[in-house]
């Protein structure tokens, strides 16, 4: 049966369960309301719980579970000779895969009986003709094991199809039967109710942790089999970053201090950009603006957060590129000759110094109108001018909160991508000038992965070690923000 | 019923330091102030008193002109300080504010230092010349304002950290730091425990020495305990405004009696 049948039909009792589940209990208490523990909604969803959520539960688990399950067994039926020299079992596999898929439109577009896809022989047919018929290509002529594996493969997807279908409607069922048996006048199906709920949201919040923590071991996992193909004293002490791109191994040098370096010349530029900016506008908005520019300029300010940063890429390439050329370049205003091409790390710097802005302000915004009045009543009533107040007494009151902001603007920096691939160039260099281009390790990160490079090779998992080297430094800013914003908080109370 | 024990010490009259004419306070349509004349002594201490929302705060802030940091408030009529129009274009509400003090309801010692605190205003203004001049102002201060013993060895702590009562008392300090000529005092005891209350008090009487002393307060008894003249604001209205013992014990007007018996506020 297929899957939205089996889904749809489990909602489907649960709806049901939800009318017989509130009858009941109304039945129970002989039809009036008032002798009920709960409201009858209660009563209701009770059942339409106990019904829907066990098995969708189960239908989650099963699917994950099944595809492994049915892999161990197909591929202990893979004899070793028929591993090609050089391949893998995974080579193998992913091709007996390919076939099962390959059977299975066959059979759907009606080239192929299902009784023909589980008897078909190499031997006495062209599989592999007769499936590009349907529109599968396949690499290579298939092998008799592998059209064996998977006329297995697709018999175990039967039967455990079969078996969950079933599984799944007894879950319900039952699921249906106690909820329903369950209730009367007495049951105190509020209560459970708000089990269920609770149960739903730290669902939803381990869900949101799980996933951080594969993530995080998905990254420490391939930067340690990188360390095993690369000497971690080269990775992190290494002033050069020269991948080879000839294929595996190699002269590759993937040393990270020039990445690293270009990272923090960029945020540096960018922090110097945003932060003054940024700081003022929020001082100018929350101390001196009146309620209408405020409520103008708050969101045109706030604008600038919601542009793409492929477009702040854009105009970084198009227009602060040249425009600084013109400038710093050969032949420009002074006459210099600092600046040789649009990309550089000014560029970048200054572009991603712009679009840090509302980041900034908004953030130190929140942070200043968190400052009591009657500070600035204490100030005020002292004689003080409104910039003497704000110098002298709320920044200082709202400074860890700024520090906290900035922490977070600059973990944005080092981690921004697009403006980087666009405006500070792919050259990987140590170097003082912030006229020449660079680039960073998220740049990198992108080229590295996006080549046609092996994917076990050093050149592609380096990625892996410079997205945990970035995850790290990000990682401690965020933590150092956090702690100084909360060290602080509190100090008005 | 009500100990005016201060205010029989003192009914001699003194020079007039503020004089308010026919003031009118509106907050965007809402005419919060109406027709108010009053005459405010120096060396006196003078109480608002009058039910919440009357308007004595209203009032209170109009001396220094704080309403202007109120973007709906406008303000009409004529306060004259010393003789002088302290609404006149001329008049820079900076300066001012360092001549008419403020202490606020409730505490409002700065994030810094208690030294910070009390030399805020001598910075801002230059009322000293060198560290061992500001020093001797931050000491005099605190001692006026009657916190010196408790916090002398720790001047370099934050005042944040201080009792409620004592925050109060820096706040005093810091507002007489500036030399002001007329200090305002809104509520400055209704966030305060009674021992705390009673030193505030005490303080307050003493600083009539030197300054014209403004408090607004709900409390009558304290009117009474600690003013030479009171003023009793109802609706917007001042009601009446006379010498603190004869409002008490012989108020002119029945809404002035009614309060103060209790049947209205």
């Amino acid at each position: 049966m297929p899957l939205h049948w089996l889904v749809l039909i489990v909602l489907t009792l649960g709806a049901v369960g939800y009318i017989v589940g509130r009858r009941r209990a109304m039945k129970s208490a002989g039809g009036d309301a008032r002798f009920l523990h709960s409201l009858p909604a209660y009563y209701g969803t009770n059942v339409l719980l106990v019904t829907v959520v066990p098995a969708i539960l189960l239908l989650i688990v099963w699917l994950l579970v099944q595809p492994l399950v049915i892999n161990n067994q197909v591929t202990g039926t893979i004899p070793d000779e028929s591993i090609p020299e050089g391949g893998s079992l995974g080579l193998v596999m992913s091709d007996v895969r390919r076939v099962a898929e390959g059977l299975d439109t066959a059979i759907d577009a009606g080239a192929m009986s299902r009784e023909e896809a589980a008897s078909i022989r190499t031997e006495v047919t062209d599989v592999r003709q007769r499936l590009a018929e349907v529109g599968v290509a396949l690499g290579s002529n298939v092998r008799p094991e592998v059209l064996r594996a998977a006329q297995q493969y697709r018999s175990l997807d039967a039967t455990g199809d079969l078996a969950m279908t079933v599984a799944l409607l007894v879950l319900a069922l039952a699921g249906f039967g106690y909820g329903v048996l369950r209730t009367t006048k007495d049951f105190r199906a509020r209560n459970v109710v708000e089990k269920g709920i609770l149960a739903l949201l730290i669902g939803a919040a381990s869900i949101a942790i799980l996933t951080t923590i594969g993530i995080v071991l998905s990254l420490i996992f391939n930067t340690v089999e990188f360390f095993g193909l690369y000497p971690a004293w080269d990775f992190f002490l290494g002033t050069t970053w020269a991948p080879s791109f000839s294929g595996r191994g190699g002269a590759s040098e993937l040393g990270v201090l020039p990445l690293l370096w270009g990272t923090l010349y960029i945020s540096i530029i960018a922090l110097l950009v945003a932060v003054p900016i940024g700081l003022f506008a929020a001082v100018y908005l929350s101390e001196y603006a009146s309620p209408a520019v405020r409520s103008v300029a708050k969101p045109l300010i706030e604008i600038l957060a919601g542009i793409p940063t492929i477009v702040y890429g854009l105009f970084a390439l198009l227009t602060v590129g040249p425009l600084l050329v013109d400038v710093f370049g050969a032949g420009g205003i002074f006459g210099l000759g600092w600046m040789k091409g649009g990309t550089a790390v000014m560029t970048a710097g200054l572009v991603m110094g712009i679009m840090l802005i509302p980041f900034v302000s908004s953030l130190s915004d929140d942070i200043i109108n968190a400052v009591p009045q009657a500070m600035r009543d204490g100030s005020l009533g002292l004689g003080a001018t409104q910039s003497e107040t704000v110098r002298q007494v709320i920044l200082p009151a709202a400074l860890p909160g700024i520090v906290g902001a900035v922490l977070l603007a600059a973990s944005r920096a080092i981690g921004e991508t697009m403006i980087v691939v666009l405006g500070a160039g792919a050259a990987a260099r140590l170097s003082l000038n912030p006229f020449e281009a660079m680039t960073t390790v998220t740049a990198k990160i992108v080229s590295q992965l996006t080549g046609d490079a092996d994917f076990a090779s050093p050149e592609a998992l380096v990625a892996f070690a410079l997205g945990m080297t970035l995850f790290v430094i990000t990682l401690g800013l965020n933590v150092l923000a956090l702690y100084i914003v909360r060290k602080y908080r509190e100090q008005y109370e | 019923m009500f100990d005016t024990e201060r205010a029989k010490r003192d009914v001699g009259m003194n020079d007039i330091k503020v004089a308010a004419r026919n003031v009118q306070v509106y907050y965007g349509d809402n005419h919060a102030i109406k027709d108010v004349d009053v005459d405010i002594e120096d060396k006196t201490v003078t109480a608002f008193i009058g039910p919440s929302g009357c308007g004595k705060s209203t009032f209170l802030r109009c001396l220094n002109r704080m309403n202007d940091t109120i973007d709906v408030a406008r303000i009409e009529g004529e306060i004259r300080l010393d003789g002088e129009d302290i609404y006149d274009a001329k008049v820079d509400p900076v300066q001012l504010r360092a001549k008419v003090g403020m202490v606020f309801q409730k505490p409002n010692p700065f994030p810094k230092s208690i030294y910070d605190n009390v030399a805020y205003g001598p910075r801002i203004h230059g009322l000293a010349k060198t560290k061992a001049d500001l020093d001797v102002i931050v000491e005099k201060s605190l001692r006026r304002g009657a916190i010196w013993d408790e916090v002398k060895d720790r001047l370099s702590e934050p005042g944040t950290g201080l009792s409620g009562g004592q925050q109060q008392r820096l706040c005093i300090a810091r507002a007489v730091a500036t030399e002001p000529e007329v200090l305002l005092m809104d509520e400055p005891c209704s966030a305060l425990d009674p021992i705390a209350t009673s030193q505030v008090e005490d303080l307050i009487d003493e600083l009539r020495t030197n300054y014209s002393v403004v408090i607004v307060t709900h409390s009558m008894q304290q009117a009474a305990r600690v003013s030479q003249k009171t003023a009793f604001f109802h609706l917007g209205n001042l009601v009446e405004f006379g010498e603190t013992g004869q409002i008490f014990t012989n108020p002119q007007d029945p809404r002035t009696e009614s309060y103060i018996s209790g049947r209205i506020g």
